[in-house]
């Protein structure tokens, strides 16, 4: 009897000690970005093809970097689904940094995605940062704190100075002079998010919308490296590089 | 009957409580804490130490960074070397800072104490948070000049490094984030706040100030107290305080952060704490003695847009004042601060 009696409490015990631990993170699922780097129609190619820019000068690209964050999700009725917080650094050269893993998705029917490129300014302002946000990768300002949101660096023969390079670090999180551009995507059909799936969202991100609308010239302007009018200027440009290029379950 | 099956049950309980406690006590490796006293008389620090609780360990493994030359580029030079605890850790007798191949920089070493009561670093606050002011020093080119990837791996194929690491963070792992949190562990413990003024403030026995000393207390209180704020002394804002621009420096302080004209030739309001053991003044350390900064203020202030109405009139000052304030600058010296023996250098092999 006293056994039974025990063992039915232990039951009921282990019973609700399997549903505290299983209900988070259970019943949710990921997602996969893949990201694919172009310059126009072409694949990106780093170092070895000369572009020209909208203002008829050509250059080549040896560095493209940038930080996707704040990424959220909205239901085909509307509802947005803000995701985890997590920080990306994606880079050209690390094939690895171009595929995105967003987990803890709640499942459902969703028709956009928003994120954010580059950190948002609580973390410009929170010390030191581990993860892609640790400040080795050079992405951080160290004369004036804040992260280098995006960046691409290259060369051109327009460009006067011994080196002939241009260097766009896009920074700047104080309200005068912020470049976090939020990006909202539209799936071309509505994606399934559902248990044990992992569907795929490829996405090209276009160098060249860099340099338009607002028409971008090297012989102008070179070095960005500081928050102000051309780091805004330049930032409201690659607001506009994404694209989804195609879903798949 | 029922009494048994809620014995049982109890049992059973305490056993959970057992496992539980089992579970806690593998945290008995954690690191021992630092108890770090906060003056009374000072206001709450802005530093926020639940992200980064003082340890003994991290205190040891921030200060053994500090005085380590093997962080900059060729291992010449350390933070000590530099911040000198002798000059309340600003640089005796350099007007510039410099670095590792002769490099120059184009402002004076500051101070380092009661950094954890202060928001933004460097003379134009450029710098946002403590843990990350380290950062400027050891990539400057002009200072010790480090690639921080490299760094870190050289710090983690040390195996001093590792066992430091370990018995700071828990495993030996080297990361930016935990040299930063160790650095700032270490200068958090740079709290300067028993000087003989602080002795009098607090009605300490037999603490009091000379005739003079009170005199110049005076002076103060009417001349510099405005933006040399106590108990910091500093107000912590940025200013521009009539100090003629070099050209050759071409310096243009805050205006270089905010990009606002109105922030030219603006530089933070240094504390006057141990200020005559650190010697020389200004942002470009242009005066080697203090009563060149006297001089300074009592003629000497070159107008522009942007000085500081407190000053645009300049300063009068008496030879009386001046050597009143003197007497009253020296009692801010905190002579315990700048022996203590838990800040001083550790040798490094």
């Amino acid at each position: 009897m006293i056994l039974r009696i025990f063992f039915a409490y232990a039951g009921w015990f282990l019973l609700v000690t399997i549903l505290f631990a299983g209900a988070p993170g259970h019943g949710d699922s990921s997602l996969q970005l893949h990201i694919t780097h172009i310059m126009g129609a072409q694949p990106l190619v780093r170092n070895q093809v000369t572009y020209t820019n909208s203002s008829g000068e050509p250059f080549t690209i040896s560095r493209f970097r940038y930080f996707l964050s704040n990424f959220s999700l909205e239901t085909v009725d509307g509802k947005r689904s803000i995701l985890p917080l997590s920080y990306f650094l994606v880079d050209d050269a690390i094939d690895s940094s171009k595929i995105i893993r967003l987990d803890n998705i709640p499942a459902g029917q969703y028709k956009s995605i928003r994120f954010l490129i580059g950190v948002d300014s609580i973390r410009n302002v929170s010390g030191a940062q581990s993860g892609a946000l640790a400040v080795e990768s050079g992405m951080f300002w160290t004369w004036n704190s804040g992260y280098i949101m995006a960046q691409i660096e290259g060369h051109s023969p327009v460009i006067t100075s011994p080196t002939q390079e241009f260097l766009f670090h896009t920074g700047g999180y104080k309200a005068a002079n912020q470049v976090l551009k939020y990006v909202v995507l539209t799936f071309p059909q509505p994606l399934s998010i559902t248990t044990g799936k992992q569907p795929q969202v490829q996405l090209s991100a276009d160098v060249a919308k860099w340099f338009l609308p607002d028409t971008v010239s090297f012989k102008q302007v070179a070095v960005i490296m500081a928050p102000g009018v051309n780091a805004r200027k330049v930032a409201s440009n690659y607001q506009h590089m994404f694209r989804v290029t195609g879903i798949s379950d | 009957m029922k009494y048994k099956a809620i014995y049982i049950i109890a049992v059973f309980c305490a056993w959970l409580a057992l496992v539980q406690a089992g579970a806690q006590k593998s945290r008995r490796g954690d690191p021992a804490p630092y108890f770090l006293q906060l003056p009374s008389h000072f206001p709450r620090p802005a530093y926020d130490f639940s992200r980064n609780p003082l340890t003994k360990p991290g205190v040891a493994l921030g200060r053994f960074m500090f005085y380590d030359y093997r962080l900059s580029k060729d291992s010449t030079v350390s933070c000590g070397f530099c911040h000198q605890q002798f000059a309340a850790f600003g640089h005796f007798d350099h007007a510039l800072a410099h670095g590792v191949a002769g490099q120059q920089g184009m402002r004076s070493v500051p101070t380092l104490f009661n950094m954890i009561w202060q928001k933004a670093f460097m003379w134009d606050g450029g710098v946002n948070h403590l843990e990350i002011q380290p950062l400027t020093p050891l990539t400057d080119r002009n200072e010790m000049a480090m690639d921080l990837k490299e760094l870190l791996q050289k710090m983690q194929a040390d195996p001093q490094y590792r066992k430091m690491f370990k018995a700071a963070f828990g495993s030996p792992e080297i990361t930016s984030e935990r040299m930063f949190k160790a650095f700032t562990q270490f200068i958090a413990t740079m709290v300067s706040a028993n000087s003989k003024y602080d002795s009098v403030m607090l009605h300490l026995p037999g603490a009091s100030f000379s005739d003079e000393e009170k005199a110049g207390y005076s002076v103060f209180r009417e001349k510099c107290a405005a933006c040399h704020k106590e108990p910091l002394f500093t107000d912590l804002t940025y200013r521009s305080n009539g100090l003629p621009y070099l050209a050759a420096l071409n310096d243009v302080g805050r205006m270089k952060i905010t990009g606002n004209t109105d922030d030219n030739l603006r530089f933070k309001v240094p504390s006057l704490r141990n200020i005559l053991k650190s010697a020389p003044y200004m942002h470009d350390g242009r005066f080697f003695d203090i009563f060149q900064v006297f001089d300074f203020y009592d003629h000497g202030i070159k107008v522009t847009p942007t000085t500081d109405p407190l000053v645009k009139s300049g300063i009068p000052l008496s030879d009386r004042e001046k050597r009143q304030l003197y007497f009253f600058l020296n009692t801010l010296t905190d002579y315990s601060f700048l022996s203590n023996k838990e800040l001083s250098e550790v040798l490094i092999n």
